[in-house]
């Protein structure tokens, strides 16, 4: 049918009115000027001469050279569909868990455009309400690590994946049909839904038979089996219960490190921190016995150095004490040194709580009964509600050496655990791994395990893999993705299910373990709540909070049945004063050494050395005198290096002055020494010269630190952490250590750090424990903020006036808020070399303070003159009281450093803030001489660029470089930078609330650091909003500002810190007042 | 029997006539450069190179490359700058301060005096350049309009003070010095028998003609640029010291710096001075201008100028402890005991104690121990200016952050460099420049009376 219909272009042509037609030949409708135009006379005029030609041809060359100046054109791919959830500056928050086998938390993760930048712990799930560590906030960094494996190899070359599942699966099938055993080695795994997997894959490949031929073995690197076994044979129940510190008034612990590395340290340090507040009507008394100075003994009330051998007769006494039962024979002055904790304990009764840390049944069982005995296991300790991490097994991993040297094992499948690293005897580890047909390693670095393994498959990232964790009886967790894999890697589950024939290999988005999780779930999570009706909001409800809890089964006492007195019998007496010992622990930045490879933790200086990129042996000065070692450390002054031998093995290492250590003990910090055979396990835990190059010893790359694991070994079937030293000699060697902080003690600084004592605090009024500073003024006294020689910035109640309170008393020194800084604010690492010569970059530190035998108080009682008295006050105490102090830009009101810049680079903000204006900048460094903090960081190279830092700062790597935050800017050489107080997370917060139309409230502007900090301790806020918790805390008797008399007027205010100790430990170390009355001329 | 007035001593000696003086002065720019000439300023000019390659080093890297640190982040940097700028002093004390007193003495060092300052403020200029974190954009820091807005200095920066300091002083001074050179150029110009040379002497004297109107304006220039030099000595000083003074630093924050620097600055440059014509008299013949004599002027000047100085350090001491500020007094207990003692008592022995045997008059006119302390001294207040500013750093109000500093080969090499480059520029004066102001040194000949006394004495 032909479309006969016709389209007419207007009413006009419809009506063919007489003018339509006119012009309807015309293409256009008026006339052009063509012949006035060509007639214009004047263009002709407008020839171009010779000399002008040559301007034209001479600016057009300079232009086009200008041009080529410019810097080069970076492009940037927009979206052509943008996903749903992604917003180009707006970032996404995933719910999800880490669980490395050592540490655990809820966590949340900050993602950018798609990639995570940033981990904090979940303050609204999961039962470390929010705390996280250091480790867990770095660990967002090594998800980009280029070392890691991009695919399967087999015998050390990349494969592909049809190639690897293939050849497993058939050895495995003629393993089984031959009846050969295979072992699957994993660190303790607490997620029901790899269990399930590991069951399918057992019933599978071994479906008859499989007790014999199969066998899980589970072995932790740090190991707490001990423990299990102590309430084994306490309460007939192999469990580690659920401690809680919350309910306990008296806490003692036996070298357990129950803040930064014990068990479940992210929950327990919440707990014990709700009762560290002074402002309470009472406070925990905190007795710490060990021989190392540890985080937890820093912030102990009393702490008392002991040796590891006499850990056992300390339980031991503090038992006879309680009881009245003598079950050994313990030396007088242990009876002495326990008197006072075991008579707190016993007036605390039930509201108290003893732990130990030592992998030792007999402490372990002896403390058990001491908490029987104060009748704890209904209050303190639920046995109802065990906690499931820390199932290794060591005598089953003892019982392993044995079956692979018999040539038993045919299979071994690794999983979390890397041995030849953390076994004492792993070198004889590696080599029996070649008599296994069968080895298969999940880990994703060639590491020292894998790397001997025939096929290493690697398993995820954490932040690119689904998995579920049971923590405790009561509660479960789930991990989600935040990032599609890097790599091409494939969760362990999965393989596990491909090589047993239940899946399908598929690609790096597999769901096959996905699917499991929430089939578990589905029939094992749903029907135990009520709260949603459908599966399908049960877990997305699940997965959006990341962790949920069933009802919990309250404590209830179960008959102690230990026999004491045949526990009493074992406990041999210590070698006697005279012999060494030696402790080997965990660190607040490596822990077991998981992330050796990470930068950010190399640089993290340990909370209480306050060293870098290193382990050492920590000594007593006092010993170290007696040995002739170098007791200064300094940027250009060595340490000594001693030979320490335990056993037959012996070991090189510095030695570092450890006020607090227990004579005649040496502490060696385990999880360094990574890669020592050239393993390529990352870049960062290797060291480096002072150009950036590669240190290289026997054509291999040097690693950091040594491997102390070498120094554990197996004492009745469990791992022991410590052990007696054969010698120590002075190998004549110097190694130069890179700490940050190396002077040691406040001198009698009271306008620095204040403290005072909890039942001084409770009586005495304000003046007595926190005076403020007063001025000569005319004849009167006036506080020092009265007086005042300039203008002041018109910060007070105006607007916003940003200000930040950090608590003494509840900072626990654990370095998170620091690792938070750095990541959040792209804060360069620097390396070792340059730590040494004190350039660290971190905007927040911690500073560090032993207290000293000598004060003003007793030199002017003593007649000791200042120039001595001072020089004796450079020498901490023998067992010294510590306090932490977080140091960050204070944002003065009067700031020191504003007024020196000459071209203002440095500025107010009319919201109380210390600006920086990096571009402004000029580098003359006079701002950074001028604050009387010393927290301004200058860029003395270019990081970003410079040789010197290639290979560990993550600006200079193309993957690292993914985990900057892209709303702040990456310095460059040259320009001074410093804490901005989060400005970038301020000016974000009040456009939320700009664009809500409401004010801004307390709460939703946290900096990096207040975030991050797991106790609390920082608090961030508007000081002009009356009800904020920042006004409240800087309006506290507590509160005072650092270096007040300095007339700076910061924005920042300390919380003085409360000892809760009794008034004759007091005198001894309270740093007195009357220094003030002399300051008061300044 | 002729009852003659007390007669001055002579300031010339050696029956020098007008010609004489003229045929000394220019014998070095007209002849032959001696060998040793040639062998100073090789070495000279090598320890220039590798200065001025440790500072491309430097530029090229990163300030990192010196041993600063986050506590220490002025060092050797600034020593030597404030080093550098006392040096700077003498010349213009010397010529526009005792010009205007009418100390003719003066005469016959005033030349290579202000030489001297010339350079070694170029020296000290150069550290506040290259000590930037980014030189490329030092511009900044001239009031000068810009794209950037409003964006203006900050006038409350003392470092802000020292850019119109310097730079008028280094202006100052190098019109004054030139201006003095004009006429001795165009008497060198008119004995000049070489073509190229007589072109360059005559460009370089702006067509000098010696008429007297010319001499009379020349006459009042001098006078004029005296009058404006005279407060820039203590002005420059005392805004350097502010550049401490101002701060909140302990060590630092002191009202005594002005005067003590200006003083400190006298007498380092006077021993500069008498560094450089120890050795130029002796080397270039001149030791019937430059006389015991003056050398003794200048050694009286050094102890007046020390002393002021020594009782600026005990004042300092005092009120540290007379003030009773725990971090004041800390921070002098540290200087004499801490870990930079060496410091300051290589200090005190350098600037106080040895300066003090000038009181003997056989010492302070024996000029080997005359040349020993020169160089005693300047070693002195290098170590002062590294005291005040390294001491005090090192350890101030957290301890925390308490640090040391070590010097790398960076720092040690730019040092000496510009010590390098100073003498290399002082050289190639002494070959090329008038060293004596010759019409100046004319004025004080006298020719007639001496020589018609002894012509007398000699018939007699």
């Amino acid at each position: 049918m032909n479309n006969n219909k016709t389209y007419w272009k207007g009413i006009e042509e419809l009506e063919q009115s007489p003018s339509f037609l006119a012009k309807r030949e015309n293409e256009f409708p008026e006339e052009i000027a063509i012949d006035e135009f060509l007639g214009d006379n004047k263009l002709k005029e407008t020839s171009t001469a010779r000399r002008d030609f040559l301007k034209f041809m001479g600016f057009s060359l300079a232009a086009a050279t200008l041009a080529a100046c410019e810097s080069p054109v970076v492009n940037s791919i927009p979206y052509i569909q943008k996903p749903d959830d992604v917003d180009p500056g707006v970032a996404n928050w995933y719910a999800s868990t880490y669980y490395d086998g050592y540490d655990y938390a809820s966590i949340l993760v900050k993602t950018r455009e798609g990639r995570p930048i940033f981990i904090k712990g979940n303050k609204k799930f999961g039962i470390n309400k929010g705390a996280g560590t250091a480790r867990i906030t770095a660990s967002v960094l090594p998800l980009y690590d280029t070392a890691r494996l991009s695919g399967p190899t087999i015998d050390g070359n990349y494969s592909d994946w049809a190639t690897v599942d293939a050849q497993i699966t058939k050895t495995l099938e003629n393993i089984a049909k031959t009846g050969g055993k295979t072992v699957l080695l994993t660190n303790t795994i607490i997620s029901p839904s790899t269990l399930s997997v590991i069951d399918t894959f057992k019933n599978k490949v071994y479906p008859e038979g499989s007790e014999a031929n199969f066998e899980h073995v589970t072995y932790d690197a740090l190991s707490y089996s001990a423990i299990r076994q102590a309430n084994k044979d306490s309460f007939d129940l192999a469990v580690i219960p659920d401690y809680d510190f919350s309910k306990a008034k008296v806490i003692v612990s036996i070298s357990a490190d129950f803040l930064t590395n014990w068990l479940l340290h992210t929950e327990y340090i919440g707990q014990y921190l709700q009762n560290r507040k002074p402002e309470n009507e009472w406070m925990s008394r905190h007795f710490q016995y060990e021989s190392i100075l540890s985080v937890t003994g820093a912030n102990a009330d009393v702490r008392v150095a002991i040796k590891p051998s006499e850990e056992v007769l300390v339980a031991a006494a503090i038992y006879q004490h309680i009881s009245g039962n003598k079950i050994a024979n313990v030396p007088q002055h242990l009876l002495e040194l326990t008197a006072d904790a075991a008579k707190e304990l016993k007036n605390a009764g039930n509201a108290s709580l003893v732990v130990a840390g030592s992998n030792n049944v007999v402490l372990q069982t002896i403390v058990n009964a001491i908490n029987d005995k104060l009748g704890n296991y209904t209050t303190t300790i639920n046995l109802n509600n065990p906690v499931s991490l820390f199932q290794g097994n060591d005598k089953e991993v003892a019982e392993l050496m044995d079956e692979i040297r018999a040539g038993k094992i045919k299979a071994l499948i690794m999983y979390g655990v890397n041995p030849v690293y953390t076994l004492p005897n792993g070198k004889e580890f590696a080599e029996l791994l070649s008599k296994i047909e069968l080895t298969v390693s999940f880990n994703g670095y060639a590491d020292e395990t894998a790397s001997k393994c025939k096929y290493v498959c690697p398993d995820h990232h954490y932040l690119e893999a689904w998995n579920d964790f049971q923590v405790k009886k009561n509660h479960y967790a789930l991990a989600q993705p935040a990032i599609r894999p890097l790599y091409e890697t494939r969760a362990a589950q999965e393989s596990l299910m491909v090589w047993c024939g239940e899946a399908q290999r598929g690609d790096k988005d597999n769901d096959t373990y996905y699917n499991i999780i929430k089939a578990n779930w589905a029939l094992y999570g749903f029907p135990q709540q009520t709260a949603y009706t459908t599966v399908e909001e049960y877990w997305n409800y699940m997965v959006h909070n990341g962790s949920g809890s069933t009802e919990l089964t309250p404590p209830s006492a179960v008959p102690f049945m230990a026999d004491l007195s045949v526990l009493g019998q074992k406990i041999t007496s210590s070698d006697g004063p005279e012999s060494w010992e030696v402790v080997l622990y965990t660190n607040a930045a490596m822990g077991i050494g998981n992330q050796a490879n990470n930068p950010w933790l190399q640089e993290l200086p340990d909370p209480i050395t306050k060293v870098t990129w290193d382990n050492y042996i920590t000594m007593s000065p006092a010993d170290m005198k007696e040995l002739g070692f170098n007791t200064h450390i300094g940027q250009e002054e060595p340490a000594s290096v001693a030979s320490i031998k335990v056993g037959e093995t012996e070991m090189k290492l510095p030695v570092y002055p450890q006020p607090g250590q227990a004579r005649k003990t040496v502490g060696i910090a385990l999880g360094y020494g990574r890669g020592e055979n050239g393993e390529n396990i990352g870049k960062s835990a290797f060291q480096y010269g002072q150009y950036g190059e590669p240190l290289m010893q026997d054509g291999k790359p040097v690693s950091v630190g040594k491997n102390a694991f070498i120094f554990t070994s197996f004492v009745n079937g469990y791992i022991s952490y410590s052990n007696v030293v054969s010698s120590i000699n002075d190998a004549n060697e110097n190694y130069l250590l890179a700490c940050t902080q190396t002077h040691h003690t406040i001198m009698g600084r009271n306008s620095v750090v204040r403290e005072t004592t909890f039942s001084f605090y409770k009586t005495a009024p304000k003046e007595a424990y926190n005076e403020p500073h007063e001025l000569h003024y005319y004849g009167e006294h006036k506080p020092v903020e009265e007086i005042d020689l300039w203008k002041s910035h018109p910060v007070e109640e105006v607007g916003h006036r940003w200000g930040m309170s950090v608590d003494l008393n509840t900072c626990i020194g654990c370095g998170n808020c620091l690792v938070a800084c750095q990541a959040e604010n792209n804060v360069p690492v620097v390396g070792k070399d340059e730590i040494r010569r004190s350039r660290d970059m971190h905007w927040l530190r911690i500073d560090r303070y032993y207290s000293s035998d000598m004060n003003k108080e007793k030199a002017k009682q003593e007649h000791i003159g200042a120039i001595s008295m001072y020089a004796q006050m450079e020498i901490p105490s023998e067992n010294p009281e510590v306090v932490f102090m977080p140091m960050m830009c204070q944002h003065c009101n009067h700031a020191p450093c504003e007024t020196v810049c000459p071209v203002a680079a440095t500025t107010h903000s009319n919201e109380g803030l210390n600006m920086m204006a990096y571009n402004r900048c000029i580098g003359t460094r006079y701002c950074a001489n001028n604050c009387p903090y010393k927290v301004r960081r200058f860029n003395w190279f270019n990081y970003t660029a410079y040789k010197k830092f290639t290979a560990f700062n993550p600006s200079q790597d193309d993957m690292m470089r993914m985990v900057l935050n892209p709303d702040v800017t990456v310095r460059t050489r040259g320009v001074m930078e410093k804490c901005t107080m989060c400005v970038q997370r301020i000016q974000a917060g009040k456009l939320e609330a700009k664009k809500a139309g409401k004010k801004v409230k307390d709460g939703d502007i946290v900096t990096a650091c207040a975030d991050s900090c797991p106790t609390d301790a920082i608090t961030f806020g508007d000081w002009n909003d009356e009800n904020s918790q920042i006004r409240k805390n800087s309006e506290s008797k507590r509160a005072y500002q650092a270096l007040e008399e300095v007339g700076v007027k910061p924005n920042i205010w300390y919380l003085l810190k409360v000892r809760n100790v009794e008034k004759e430990m007091v005198q001894k170390h309270h740093e007195p007042h009357t220094e003030e009355k002399h300051n008061e001329h300044a | 029997m002729i009852k003659e007035a007390a007669i001055r001593e002579p300031l010339i000696l050696g029956n020098k006539t007008y010609h004489d003086i003229t045929e000394d002065v220019c014998r070095p720019i007209e002849s032959k450069a001696p060998r040793a000439w040639y062998v100073l300023i090789t070495i000279t000019g090598i320890i220039s190179l590798w200065g001025i390659g440790c500072i491309l080093y430097l530029l090229g890297t990163g300030i990192g490359v010196w041993g600063l640190n986050k506590t220490v982040n002025w060092a050797w940097d600034i020593t030597n700058f404030v080093w550098w700028v006392g040096i700077g002093h003498a010349g213009t004390l010397i010529s526009a301060v005792l010009l205007l007193f009418r100390q003719r003495w003066r005469m016959a060092i005033n030349r290579s005096a202000e030489a001297m300052t010339i350079f070694a403020v170029i020296m000290a200029a150069t550290f506040p350049g290259i000590h930037m974190g980014r030189i490329w954009v030092s511009y900044w820091v001239m009031p000068i309009p810009n794209q950037f807005g409003s964006l203006w200095v900050n006038f409350n920066s003392p470092l802000l003070w020292d850019v119109f300091a310097i730079s008028t002083y280094f202006s100052v001074s190098l019109v004054f010095w030139y201006i003095g050179l004009i006429p001795d150029f165009a008497t060198i110009r008119d004995r000049m028998t070489k073509p190229l040379q007589k072109k360059i002497y005559s460009i370089l004297s702006f067509g000098w003609t010696g008429n007297a109107k010319a001499w009379n304006r020349f006459e009042i220039v001098s006078l004029v640029l005296a009058g404006l030099a005279t407060p820039l000595v203590f002005s420059v000083h005392s805004i350097v010291s502010t550049d401490f003074a101002t701060s909140v630093i302990p060590g630092w924050h002191t009202t005594i710096f002005p005067p003590y620097f200006v003083s400190g600055a006298v007498f380092s440059g006077f021993a500069m001075v008498l560094t450089l014509l120890l050795v130029m008299r002796k080397v270039m013949h001149l030791e019937n201008y430059v006389t015991v004599k003056h050398v003794e002027y200048m050694n009286i000047v050094i102890i007046v100028t020390g002393s002021i100085v020594g009782v600026a350090y005990l004042t300092e001491l005092f009120v540290s402890w007379y003030s009773g500020v725990e971090y004041e007094s800390y921070a002098f207990i540290n200087r004499f005991s801490g870990p930079y003692a060496w410091a300051y008592w290589s200090m005190m022995t350098c600037n106080v104690i040895s300066p003090q045997l000038f009181w003997i008059k056989k010492l302070r006119t024996n000029l080997t121990f005359t040349f020993i302390m020169s160089i005693v001294v300047n070693i002195g207040m290098w170590f002062e200016r590294f005291v005040i500013i390294v001491t005090s750093l090192h350890r101030d109000y957290v301890p925390s952050s308490w640090t040391m500093f070590y010097p790398t080969f960076v720092d040690i090499g730019i040092f000496i460099g510009t010590i390098g480059i100073f003498f290399t520029l002082f050289l190639l004066f002494a070959r090329f420049f008038p060293v004596l102001a010759l019409n100046e040194v004319k004025s004080i000949l006298k020719i007639s009376g001496e020589a018609y006394k002894k012509s007398d004495n000699h018939h007699h």
